[in-house]
């Protein structure tokens, strides 16, 4: 059985929870109350997470509390069909990893531009705000050729990966930070395409997007 | 092009949020912005709460606490805040939902929580859901002598009307907007359907495009611990900033001319009559203009 | 209302998108002289420029739902229309049809050259440049850069992307190179507000078939040019303040900022269409396909109906049959009717492919509740023309129904494309005789449930009986809604009587042969109509005091039982006085 240790209205568990939900995995869920009660920093739960961080995950004997963790062995572990960590592919494993460390430099800047804006955490939002800039306008490239390129996904496969489950959520979110997108077309169009992957599960704060085309009927 | 300060006096002789008390460190001093100005508190179970320009001056402040939050003003208050008769009940369990910043203005957010229209849309399958989109004619009030906007037989199908029901109901609401910038809600309490729940937001406004919104509640709730009460009431929250935020323009136009009512619309018709009727200038547009 | 930025030439027309940006089911976030804008792709492939805010209460529509027909905005669901923006359904009053006035802002739009292009003006001529057209054009990665229109085209000048390229000409925001040996390049900059701008590149004359500059490799060479430009003007121009020109918004119109509904329009004919296709859609069913001369056309709304002036003279309505989005035209079904009184048989045997015909705007007095669990529509002949709109509208919307239809025998069911459209929610009845059709019917309205609604249209004795049928099986007159093709009783004219126009100040006398409707008009008040025989409901008018004598179909027992509401055009008065809202 698996359990998330679960706050709402974090990123980095959205991303968990996405992860458990196109793998289609059943979970039971741990409220964490990250604010106001700041229960990360109680004592039972920073035995399961030494650095205080959400989410936590638990299958069996093992415990895990990073998130692009938790997304690799979710799917190294349960993903059957071997599309959402292609572990034969050393390419796709190389970008995989590559863009579950922007997922970690956008919730540094983006998502701490977040906190800074709804909760008050103390950051440079100046600063924040231009590094997550930087990183969209990198995002916003590489997705722009990869259209060109006939790519729909982060990664050079006809199909999404972890990236693309660890990159959405503090890109969809970046505006409650102050980050808009309107300079950012082709990521405003990924952030659309992964709403629409099979299984995807929406968040307080995302709006929904709505279907695919479907043929004009005349 | 910075806004202004506040120079609007019916703003400045408000009481105005700051923190929720249970969220303040006692005997310890803080900081937030208030109408554009920086402004210190403290709070301590023996001295109360303070509250003081920052700066050289550390110019005192008026202070209350009311309903688990320290107020304060920036002009001449009135003596007393509005009343929450219900908060003081023995049996119910009050607590401040969460204090969250979101860029708009008080006004918008008021609307906002004034309305019932949207919770099909925002809050999908948990305060409403499609095809039950139907407002139903409900009644509208203002009360010369409360000095009150009072919207009441207000119902809307909920599939999931609070932490403690599982079930879709009609549920019926009250709306009271008794400050400008706080409205309260009752509605049908899950436990004892002849009481309501209460929930009211008060919104501090750091400035005229950026409020801390600070959410109370006041609930008859046996069922559920504190946290998942709140993390309820947080994630509905969470669904209705992201609209706030790309509501244009940010302060809330008060021509009956800029934006297109429905009868649904009618308490924020009246919201918006009632703020035109104060000459509130801040976090506003006024007619005219 | 538009301002044009000091310094700025004055071309009214910009580019606001690629139209590679504007793809199916998303919405296209823009920006033009300080105003946002959503840019949307219908699946009929119509772009469409709007202000980027609902006009309820100013929410973003690039946050809206693009469901290939309509967009929906996030925060009331409130559908605005594929062309012409108009509301076309309010989830928080499903039993009204929004105002034809409801409309959010469009722009004019061209989709050349690879770009979407638009103006903020209003009827500003198309002034697009006009972009060399030899080879194939190949559109840049857009690049935005922070700094104002005049810096960004100062750095383009020395544009250094490639040796081959030379500045040809300059002008109005946009530069063109000539290419020595390869593609030439006009490049565009898009004033987005006072400190942002977007540089929007076209290739022309690529050599597809050169096998040594790939698109891929142009397309990057060009984009690392336009980064560089873009990491050198934002250096030398230093951080802005962002442009904090706040557009001023539109008012909206007077009858929209108040509570009440805007009146109807009377019974004019202010559209011109052309018959762009008629067809035989089943036996004595002729279909029209009707195209705007100039511009748009105002939608359609499920259950809505035009009145067409026919050459002969002769005023018809006629349901409309489109579906959601599908905008471009109205098609309509007409039925030959043995009887008739020179509107079928006109449109039957004289009017032809091309030729144009006048038409009111639609008007919806059977509005389509989508707030029902489960809906019913049952329809007896060509009454299948508006339930089929209704149909194909909860079809899209995903919501539950069905759709009864009875006729003679299979070749007399009309429009078989847009039933097998529908799939499994047509029930088609054929060849049953009164006696059938009665037992069918009581099977079909037996499960009467709340939640549910029912919709009857068909010839008068089958709307009877249906009606009957639903009393009997327990349906709450409210959720029974009926329209009958016309009014088949015998209308009595011969009664006199005083009628008393309360918000007009004015008293007038309705001789015997005379309607309230002509008196009222003759008394100089304007007073919307359509079919003019109490089966329509467009003259509606309110009853303040006085006990009418109805004669129409369109209200059913409850209403007219409360007196509440008369048919102007039928209508009269059993007191010697009624007092009207009028």
């Amino acid at each position: 059985m698996i359990t998330l240790f679960d706050y709402e209205l974090s990123s980095d568990c959205y991303q968990a929870r996405l992860a458990l939900a196109v793998l289609g995995l059943h979970y039971s869920r741990v409220d964490v109350e990250f604010y106001p009660g700041r229960e990360h920093e109680t004592e039972w739960f920073t035995e399961l997470s030494p650095l205080q961080q959400l989410p936590v995950l638990r299958d069996e004997h093992t415990t895990l509390y990073d998130a692009q963790a938790i997304l690799v062995y979710l799917a190294a572990r349960h993903d059957a069909t071997g599309t959402w960590l292609p572990r034969r592919d050393p390419v796709l494993v190389g970008e995989v990893t590559q863009w579950l460390g922007l997922s970690r430099a956008l919730a540094s800047s983006a998502g701490a531009a977040r906190l800074h804006e709804s909760l008050g955490h103390v950051t440079d939002v100046t600063a924040a705000r231009a590094r997550a800039h930087t990183l969209l306008r990198t995002l916003d490239e590489h997705l722009w050729f990869g259209e060109q390129e006939g790519r729909s996904w982060l990664c050079a496969a006809d199909h999404p990966t972890i990236a693309d489950l660890a990159v959405f959520p503090d890109v969809a979110l970046s505006e409650e930070g102050g980050v808009s997108r309107i300079d950012y077309p082709a990521v405003r169009r990924w952030t659309d395409r992964v709403k629409r992957i099979d299984g995807f599960v929406p968040r307080s704060g995302l709006f929904p997007g709505g279907s695919a085309a479907a043929p004009w009927p005349r | 092009m910075p806004t202004p300060p506040c120079t609007d006096p019916v703003v400045l002789n408000l009481w105005h949020p700051l923190s929720a008390v249970a969220e303040t460190a006692a005997g310890q001093d803080h900081t937030t912005t208030l109408l554009e100005e920086q402004i210190g508190y403290a709070w301590s179970p023996d001295a109360g709460a303070r509250a003081w320009r920052t700066g050289a001056t550390q110019h005192q402040l008026p202070t209350l606490v009311r309903y688990g939050y320290i107020w304060t003003s920036l002009g001449t208050p009135p003596k007393d805040l509005f009343s929450i008769p219900e908060y003081d009940e023995p049996d119910r369990r009050n607590m401040n939902a969460s204090t969250i910043g979101v860029h708009v203005s008080a006004p918008r957010a008021i609307e906002n929580f004034l309305d019932m229209a949207h919770f099909p849309f925002v809050h999908t399958d948990v305060l409403g859901s499609e095809p039950h989109t139907e407002v139903v004619e409900y009644d509208v009030d203002v009360s010369a002598e409360r000095d009150e906007v009072l919207a009441t037989r207000c119902r809307m199908f909920q599939p999931k009307a609070s932490a403690s029901s599982s079930a879709g109901a009609e549920v019926e609401y009250v709306y009271r907007v008794p400050h400008p910038y706080c409205s309260i809600l009752y509605k049908t309490s899950g436990d004892d359907p002849g009481r309501k729940d209460v929930i009211a937001v008060f919104l501090q406004p750091v400035d005229q495009e950026h409020v801390r919104a600070h959410l109370l509640l006041s609930v008859l709730d046996d069922a559920h611990e504190d946290k998942e009460i709140r993390n309820f009431q947080q994630s509905i929250f969470g669904q209705d900033k992201p609209i706030l935020e790309n509501q244009f323009p940010k302060r809330l136009p008060l021509d009956p001319r800029s934006e297109t009512p429905i009868r649904a619309d009618k308490s924020a018709v009246a919201y918006r009559r009632w703020l035109s009727g104060k000459g509130i200038t801040y976090g506003v547009i006024p007619a005219g203009r | 209302m538009t301002r044009t930025q000091p310094g700025l030439p004055g071309r009214a027309w910009h580019p606001v998108a690629s139209s590679a940006d504007v793809v199916l089911r998303h919405v296209f976030q823009g920006r033009l002289l300080g105003r946002e804008l959503a840019v949307w792709r219908a699946d009929d492939g119509y772009v469409n420029v709007w202000e980027n805010r609902c006009l309820h209460r100013g929410v973003r529509l690039s946050i809206a739902v693009n469901d290939g027909r309509e967009l929906k905005c996030q925060y009331h669901g409130w559908r605005y229309s594929n062309r012409t923006a108009e509301c076309t359904y309010i989830p928080a009053h499903p039993a009204d049809a929004p105002a034809r006035t409801i409309c959010n802002r469009t722009f004019p739009v061209v989709e050349r050259h690879g770009l979407v292009w638009t103006t903020l003006e209003h009827d500003r001529p198309e002034d697009l440049p006009v972009l060399p057209e030899r080879g194939s054009q190949l559109p840049l990665r857009a690049v935005t850069v922070a700094a104002p229109a005049a810096d960004v085209v100062g750095a383009l000048r020395s544009y250094d992307a490639d040796d081959d390229l030379r500045l040809a000409s300059e002008s109005d925001l946009l530069l063109r190179f000539d290419g020595a040996s390869g593609p030439g390049l006009t490049l565009l900059v898009q004033p987005s507000d006072a400190t942002t701008c977007v540089v929007r590149g076209v290739l022309h004359g690529v050599d597809e078939a050169d096998p040594d500059v790939s698109r891929l490799t142009l397309l990057r060479l060009h984009n690392r040019a336009l980064n560089r430009l873009r990491a050198r003007v934002e250096s030398e121009v230093g951080p802005l303040e962002p442009g904090n020109d706040e557009p001023e918004l539109e008012l909206v119109p007077e009858e929209l900022a108040e509570l009440p509904p805007a009146t109807r329009p009377g019974r004019s004919a202010s559209l011109r269409v052309r018959v762009e296709r008629k067809w035989s859609a089943g036996v004595d069913v002729a279909g029209f396909a009707l195209a705007p001369l100039t511009g748009h056309l105002p939608v359609a709304q499920p259950g809505a109906h035009v009145d067409v002036h026919l050459p002969n003279g002769c005023v018809r309505q006629y349901s409309v049959v489109n579906a959601p989005g599908e905008d471009d035209r109205y098609v309509l079904g007409v039925k030959r009717e043995p009887e008739s009184r020179g509107g079928s048989a006109c449109l039957h045997d004289t009017v032809r492919e091309g030729d144009v015909l006048a038409l009111s705007e639609p008007r919806n007095n059977f509005p389509l509740r989508r707030d029902a669990e489960h809906t019913l529509l049952v329809a007896g002949g060509i009454g299948v023309t508006p339930l089929l709109a209704m149909a194909q509208t909860l079809a899209h919307h995903g919501l539950d129904h069905e759709l009864h239809y009875f006729a003679q025998t299979e070749d007399h069911l009309a429009f078989h494309d847009r039933l097998a459209a529908l799939g499994d929610s047509v029930r088609r009845h054929c060849g049953l005789d009164v006696a059938a059709t009665t037992a069918r019917l009581r099977e079909i309205l037996a499960g009467h449930a709340p939640g549910r609604q029912v919709y009857l249209c068909g010839p008068g004795p089958m709307i009877e009986a249906a009606r009957e049928i639903a009393a009997e099986c327990g349906w709450p007159v409210e959720k029974v809604h009926f329209e009958y093709f016309q009014n088949g009783q015998e209308i009595d004219k011969d009664s006199s009587f005083e009628v008393d126009l309360a918000r007009s100040c004015l008293t007038v006398q309705v001789p015997p042969g005379q309607t309230i409707l002509e008196a009222v008009r003759e008394a100089g008040v304007t007073m919307p109509s359509s079919c003019e025989q109490g089966a329509c409901g467009t003259c509606i008018a309110r009853v303040i005091e006085g006990e009418p004598v109805h004669q129409d179909v369109y209200l059913n027992e409850a209403e007219k039982a409360s007196g509440e509401a008369i048919m102007t055009c039928v209508s009269r008065s059993a007191s010697p006085r009624l007092v009207l809202d009028l």
